[in-house]
């Protein structure tokens, strides 16, 4: 093993600190897509690097030894772990593995759901579902259509501008498929729990990016801004006085409601490029960690028929 | 100031949609175009109404010398109502469910609350007119809809 081979895990612990910072610094639509990649790059290449780890280090037991046909000593190299220490890391990657397919069980349960749900919910031609509810409520129900279901409370709540927010909103999760995006990022972030942090910040990128999507119908970001408060007390059916203290508040909602209080969000070319390049040394890493274990592996079958 | 982009026709029929349903009653399209709260040439709310009922998501009845129009009733509203709430429950439970909803706003913290008040009232104030139900004022299509006017 190389120091190469360490490159997924510092990425794991880089976006493990500063995923949260990442998903506020970029644009929401560049922050959503770079670290969705980044996050499964990463897991892939961690859950990759490990098998392989696991793997040589338990090539030499004599038993894999005699059935890959492969000489013991020059595959265990120069290093000096013991074959059973390779228990360590095949146990991380089954567990890691597990725990991946179960998150892609769940969540293609969720969307057949989600699917059933869309059908059950009528053939809506706008794609807009109105449903007659005293509660008000908003969200988007992915599918292969998808439908943006909006109850008439929500509605009679909002004005006219602060509806075509709210619409537009929702319609910008659907158009873009934002659950995709979660949804790729929570799985990296089971199979590899360094990236839960780089999951939820997609999550809030992609409400930032329905947000800016939303901004942009009105020329007045302040009508995004009502809007977000108005339906989100709406919903919570409260009607609070207001207080003191609101630089306090480290929510998502507030960085959503304060983002739009600020101009549209700039690109990011450096930070961009960083991440990217990043990502890239992430791939190559694993890339070379394969090529580097093969020649390793040709090396022990060769001396091991020679011998013979 | 920036320009407000060409909106696709979906996105006006959704709002017309909308603004049906929050009025709660069946609407001319001169109501609709009220209740729309925006500028737009009569002709577009006339002509969307129409597409809306082609596709058979509104009904409409006669009156006087125009049509009044209302959501079409789905023969399963009760049900879809009742589906999407249940949706709601089952995607909520659970702490690390799939975020399959994606909620405009979703479940508070009590730190919301306050914060979001707040800004309900500092963004009424510095809004001018917020919350005008619209003066429909129908100016011809091509006007109305390229400028880049101050708007709502």
């Amino acid at each position: 093993m190389t120091a190469v081979a360490l490159v997924p895990f510092v990425m794991s612990v880089l976006l493990a600190v500063s995923g949260g910072w990442l998903g506020r610094r970029l644009p929401p639509a560049t922050a959503t897509r770079l670290l969705t990649v980044a996050s499964l790059v990463t897991a892939l290449a961690t859950g990759f690097i490990l098998a392989v780890v696991a793997f040589t280090l338990l090539a030499p037991m004599p038993m894999l030894a005699a059935v890959g046909h492969w000489s013991a000593t020059v595959v265990r190299g120069h290093d000096p772990l013991p074959a059973a220490t390779g228990l360590l890391p095949a146990a991380a990657v089954a567990g890691l593995l597990a725990a991946a397919l179960r998150r892609t069980i769940t969540v293609g349960l969720d969307l057949a759901a989600a699917e059933r749900t869309c059908r059950r919910l009528g053939s809506a031609p706008t794609g807009l579902v109105i449903v007659d509810d005293d509660r008000p409520d908003a969200y988007t129900v992915p599918g292969l259509t998808g439908r943006i279901v909006v109850s008439t409370a929500m509605l009679r709540a909002l004005p006219p501008d602060e509806r075509r927010v709210l619409l537009a909103h929702e319609h910008s999760h659907l158009h873009h498929r934002h659950h995709a995006y979660t949804q790729l990022a929570d799985l990296a972030a089971a199979a590899n729990p360094l990236l839960r942090s780089a999951a939820a910040a997609v999550r809030l990128a992609v409400e930032r990016w329905a947000d800016e999507d939303a901004a942009a119908t009105s020329n007045n970001r302040g009508v995004a801004v009502r809007a977000l408060a108005r339906a989100g007390l709406a919903r919570s059916g409260t009607v609070t006085m207001p207080s003191a203290a609101l630089g306090a508040v480290h929510t998502d909602l507030a960085h959503r409601a304060r983002a739009l209080q600020q101009p549209p969000p700039t690109p990011r070319p450096v930070l961009a490029g960083v991440l990217a390049a990043l990502i890239l040394a992430t791939a190559g890493a694993a890339v070379d960690t394969s090529h580097a274990t093969e020649r390793r592996f040709e090396r022990a079958q060769a001396t091991f028929a020679h011998r013979r | 100031m920036a320009r407000k982009p060409r909106r696709e026709p979906g996105t006006l029929e959704r709002e017309v949609l909308a603004a049906i349903a929050a009025a709660g009653r069946p609407l001319t399209p001169a109501e609709t175009l009220a209740e729309l709260g925006e500028p737009l040439a009569y002709t577009t709310v006339m002509t969307t109404l129409a597409r809306l009922h082609d596709k058979g998501a509104l009904t409409r009845a006669p009156a006087g010398r125009s049509y009044v129009y209302a959501p079409a009733a789905a023969p399963d509203t009760l049900d879809a109502a009742l589906t999407a709430r249940q949706m709601t429950r089952l995607l909520s439970a659970g702490t690390h469910r799939a975020e399959t909803l994606a909620r405009f706003v979703a479940d508070l913290q009590p730190e919301d609350e306050q914060l979001l008040a707040d800004l309900l009232t500092t963004h009424r104030s510095d809004d001018g007119d917020g919350t005008g139900t619209g003066d429909g004022d129908g100016n011809s299509a091509g006007a109305g809809r390229a400028d880049g006017g101050p708007r709502r």
